[in-house]
């Protein structure tokens, strides 16, 4: 049945509602986001060992760095160490936190 | 979940990486579930926000309950199709599920139905401006009730026919239509005294 121009009309105002090109998630949503999965990975054991990100080619950030240069065993190097950072606190509340240091996983949603 | 993950042998550059950044996550390597969701959050979020205004308080709750299931399912992602459309799948189906719940849940208003015919319609050509168009939209949206604005975004945004919205919905192709000529109406009115 064909559509009458008030449908039609309909139809475009609404489909026409369409998302900006690039339109990108908040930084503070991804960041909420991140910290929900990362628990989540954790209710199956723990995450792999910092090791295992420099291994793969990932940068630390100081904090981590630290615990990776420690003489500690891989169990040490597991905990998900943001859980305690201020960065991951005003990351998840702010669109533009004040932090600034590399390797910060919650510094790199900023700018993604 | 752990990281048995046997990829098939990549074919592009592009393939590779989403095989490595897939085998990161389920390694549980921290920094490669910082690049997923920060990947996946940017693919999706555009995608749900756009279908659930005027609801934006969901946006968060749905993007989440797709990136775990997108999280829990990535032991069967193959690289058959691309990672983004893998991911966009996930969120068209948790989105339908959303659609379906709540207008399965949600009690129908009672309307004048001799009303349903005395709507004219808008002067829609008037609003040359697109933010202010787009604003308005949103607001006529938010006036509706929700089973109305669910209705004509499922329809008119993502594209279903009545018979898949009666379908999914479990109701019949009459009472869908019933819901959606009421809505339009109702959106109609709503838009012109605005």
């Amino acid at each position: 049945m064909p559509e009458s121009d008030s449908e039609m009309d309909l139809r475009a105002l609404l489909a026409g509602e369409i998302h900006q090109i690039g339109e990108r998630a908040p930084s503070s949503l991804k960041a909420r986001l991140y910290s929900a999965l990362i628990r989540k990975q954790r209710e199956s054991g723990p995450l792999a060992s910092l090791n295992t990100s420099v291994a793969a080619g990932h940068a630390l950030c100081v904090f981590e760095e630290l615990v990776h240069i420690a003489p500690v065993g891989e169990k040490a190097k597991s905990p998900f160490f943001c859980e305690i950072c201020h960065a991951r606190v005003m990351a998840e509340r702010f669109e533009h936190p004040p932090i600034f240091w590399p390797g910060c996983p919650y510094v790199d949603f900023r700018k993604s | 979940m752990n990281a048995q993950h046997q990829p098939q042998m990549p074919e592009t550059t592009e393939g590779a990486e989403e095989q490595r950044l897939v085998s990161g996550v389920l390694a549980k390597d921290r920094k490669a579930t910082a690049e997923f969701v920060s990947l996946c959050a940017d693919w999706i979020y555009p995608f749900v926000r756009h279908r659930l205004v005027p609801r934006a308080e969901l946006v968060e709750d749905l993007m989440q309950e797709i990136m775990f299931t997108a999280w829990q399912a990535l032991p069967s992602f193959r690289g058959d199709a691309n990672l983004r459309s893998w991911v966009m799948g996930i969120a068209r189906h948790k989105l339908e599920d959303h659609y379906r719940k709540r207008i399965r849940e949600i009690e129908m208003p009672e309307e004048d139905d001799s009303l349903l015919e005395l709507a004219v319609m808008p002067g829609f050509e008037h609003l040359l401006d697109l933010a202010d168009r787009q604003k308005k939209v949103q607001e006529t949206l938010a006036a509706l009730p929700e089973a109305y604005a669910l209705a004509l975004i499922w329809q008119y945004r993502d594209e279903k026919s009545v018979r898949e919205m009666a379908l999914l919905a479990g109701k019949t192709e009459k009472a869908m239509e019933r819901l959606l000529a009421r809505a339009r109406e109702s959106f109609k009115k709503r838009w012109n005294n605005a």
